[in-house]
């Protein structure tokens, strides 16, 4: 049939124009006149009259070639009207290493570039088919063969941002690069906790040659770590099956390799989570990756993976710092406990938890039902919330006020606020203990009973600082004042209710004097003569 | 020719020559060719018949040349007889690398066409030398 026949007959691309009188390179629009462009068929010799001079004067083959033919264009501009002068001339290479003759075809053209048939098509497919035309870096693993090892004391200490330095090169967290496709070529900073999810393209009957998708890959090569090497220890292994659903294996110390399984690539990697515990110097004595295996059908030509790293302070328990050390605009404002036994200098108790929150406004706006929605107090941002409280005659004053001290302050109401984003527990001097006043709204009235005072507004100012130096100015909490406003509760009749708006505040002030750039004293010219100058006279 | 020598005198001139200019020859030529693969696209599959075939005829030219100064001073034509031979092969590597070689510079054309020639030349005079010995 017709199409066999077209298949069979060899397709090539255009032959290269070798005549150097029908070359032209600056006859760019098709069909139309291209100014000053004197080789142009396409321009009439009216056209040639208006030219100015020709762009292309010469148009010949390789220069390096002894005897060729040169096309060169000229306008006469003293014939009236100016007429372009075409001529056909041979042109000489006088140097001794001229090229004579050469039996190499495609020694001075550019390469035809192959054109895909049917018969080479997935051959050129596997060799251009990917986002890149140059295989795996392959030389990352032989460039550190080329350096020198890293000193012992080198890879002791780790700073930040610093690249984990692994036996072959770097602890990898691929990631994408540009498009989403994975890269494997990132290396993960120290103390940089990074999360990040790519797309890495898969087939099932090479799975388990992709060395991406296998356990191996990622924990094989052990940390350098001062005098001795971390190995990445596997903590944990969830298999996730076809549809998404993840079980925890119990053991873990089995390595589980991609296999091939009925159309199914199993133990597929598909996310990694590496926990590095580090001492307060900068070493790493620990490594733990944690593994989400997975299966890819026949259909699947790439898939999702997602990397995470983070690091923790060996003996301690991971506490999201708010700044180091000064806040950082944004971040909740951390507060504690004293506990029992102050004035004795204890270690204040401060977890992921305790922090400074405020009352959270919700669409119901009723106080009493608003049960326990509290919003925490984010530095440098000023809150406020409120809720409505409807009074009826039946409640009573005294647990109504206590419901709404609760529902104002919140169930653990902290005593200290931390003075700097980082502030450790042990640190007592770093704490700052929170003011509380009480302001009545009403003065007490002439009636000898007291009247029940309930608690309208808290208002929690705080005062900040800038601290450190001028160029880089540190925020330092300096006083936390929370006040509570009450205000009389009038006995309503019976059947009347009433409703009062109860609000909350957060203020933040800055107090920070402005600063003073000091500069170092002028240095004195320090003479005195000696004690013994003037020996014989005095 | 005086009678007692037949040895041709020019001949032995001439092969004097041809084995100072063969030194050259072979250098420069190498040369060239190692010039040839950095400036030009010289593809490896077509460098190494180049290279092998002018080490080839570098080999050839030893024996060739020793046979015709042997053959001429003892006046013996079978070591002039195979140095002729030898030249005959030596002649088809140099045409070669005249006209078939992958870049044909303008030296290279004068090298060979001299290198030929003196050959061509050097053939006659052999030839009459085994003539002389032989009658």
């Amino acid at each position: 049939p017709a199409d066999t026949r077209d298949a069979a007959r060899v397709r090539s691309a255009p032959a290269p124009l070798t005549d150097v009188a029908r070359l032209c390179v600056c006859d760019l629009l098709v069909a139309q006149c291209d100014v000053n462009c004197c080789c142009d068929p396409d321009c009439s010799a009216e056209d040639f009259s208006l030219f100015t001079s020709c762009s292309v004067p010469v148009v010949t083959g390789d220069s390096q070639l002894c005897n060729q033919k040169a096309a060169v264009y000229s306008l006469d501009v003293e014939a009236n009207p100016p007429e372009r002068i075409f001529k056909l001339i041979d042109q000489v290479n006088p140097s001794i290493f001229c090229i004579h003759a050469t039996n190499y075809k495609q020694a001075l053209y550019l390469k035809s570039p192959e054109i895909p048939t049917p018969e080479n098509f997935d051959r050129l497919l596997e060799k251009f088919g990917g986002a890149s035309f140059r295989a795996e870096p392959d030389s990352w693993d032989l460039d550190t063969d080329a350096q020198n090892p890293p000193e012992a004391n080198e890879t002791s200490r780790y700073e930040y941002g610093v690249p984990v330095q692994t036996e072959d090169a770097f602890l990898r967290l691929p990631s994408p690069v540009v498009t989403s496709w994975c890269s494997d070529a990132n290396p993960a900073g120290f103390l940089v906790n990074q999360a990040t999810k790519c797309i890495r393209s898969v087939s099932v009957e090479k799975c388990d040659s992709i060395q991406a998708l296998s356990m191996l890959f990622y924990i094989n090569s052990s940390i350098l770590a001062s005098v001795f090497q971390v190995d990445i220890t596997v903590q944990s292994i969830v298999v996730q099956s076809l549809d998404g659903m993840r079980t925890l294996l119990s053991s873990s110390d089995v390595l589980r390799l991609p296999m091939v399984l009925d159309d199914l690539c199993i133990n597929a990697v598909l996310g990694v989570n590496y926990h590095i515990t580090h001492t307060d110097t900068g070493e790493i004595i620990e490594a733990a990756a944690a593994f989400v295996l997975g299966a890819i059908s026949k259909e699947e030509l790439s898939i999702e993976q997602s990397f995470e790293i983070s690091f923790t302070q060996a003996n301690t328990q991971p506490v999201p710092l708010s700044g180091n050390p000064g806040y950082v605009v944004g971040l909740p404002v951390r507060a504690g406990f004293q506990p029992q036994g102050y004035p004795s200098p204890a270690a204040f108790l401060s977890n992921k938890h305790s922090q400074l929150t405020i009352l959270q406004s919700t669409s119901t706006q009723d106080c009493l039902a608003a049960q326990g929605a509290r919003a925490p107090v984010l530095f440098g941002y000023n809150m406020i919330s409120g809720c409505k409280l409807r009074i009826t005659a039946a409640m009573k004053c005294q647990p109504l006020a206590q419901t709404l001290l609760d529902v104002l302050k919140g169930q653990s109401f902290p005593e200290y606020v931390a003075s700097f984003g980082n502030s450790q527990a042990q640190d007592v001097l770093d704490w700052v203990p929170i003011t509380q006043l009480h302001i009545s709204e009403q003065m007490v009235s002439h009636t000898l009973q007291s009247p029940c005072q309930i608690p309208v507004s808290l208002g929690i100012e705080v005062k900040w600082t800038k601290y450190g130096s001028l160029v880089n100015p540190q925020a330092r909490i300096v006083n936390v004042t929370a006040t509570i406003t009450t205000t009389t509760l009038k006995q309503l009749p019976s059947g009347r209710e009433r409703i009062i708006p109860i609000t909350s505040s957060v203020v933040f002030t800055d107090i920070s004097s402005p600063a003073e750039p000091s500069y170092k004293a002028w240095p004195t010219i320090n003479i005195k003569l000696p004690f013994d100058f003037f020996y014989p006279f005095v | 020719n005086n009678s007692s020598q037949l040895s041709s005198l020019p001949l032995q001139i001439l092969l004097y020559i041809n084995g100072i200019y063969y030194i050259f020859y072979f250098l420069a030529t190498l040369a060239m060719i190692i010039y040839k693969s950095q400036v030009f696209s010289y593809p490896d599959d077509l460098l190494a018949p180049d290279l092998a075939v002018l080490f080839l005829m570098g080999i050839l030219e030893v024996p060739r040349l020793y046979l015709g100064f042997k053959g001429n001073l003892t006046e013996a034509e079978a070591p002039l007889g195979l140095s002729l031979g030898l030249t005959v092969g030596s002649v088809v590597l140099c045409v070669y690398l005249l006209l078939w070689q992958t870049y044909v510079l303008w030296a290279d054309v004068l090298l060979n066409a001299v290198l030929l020639s003196t050959y061509g030349l050097e053939s006659g005079l052999k030839i009459t030398a085994i003539a002389a010995f032989v009658s």
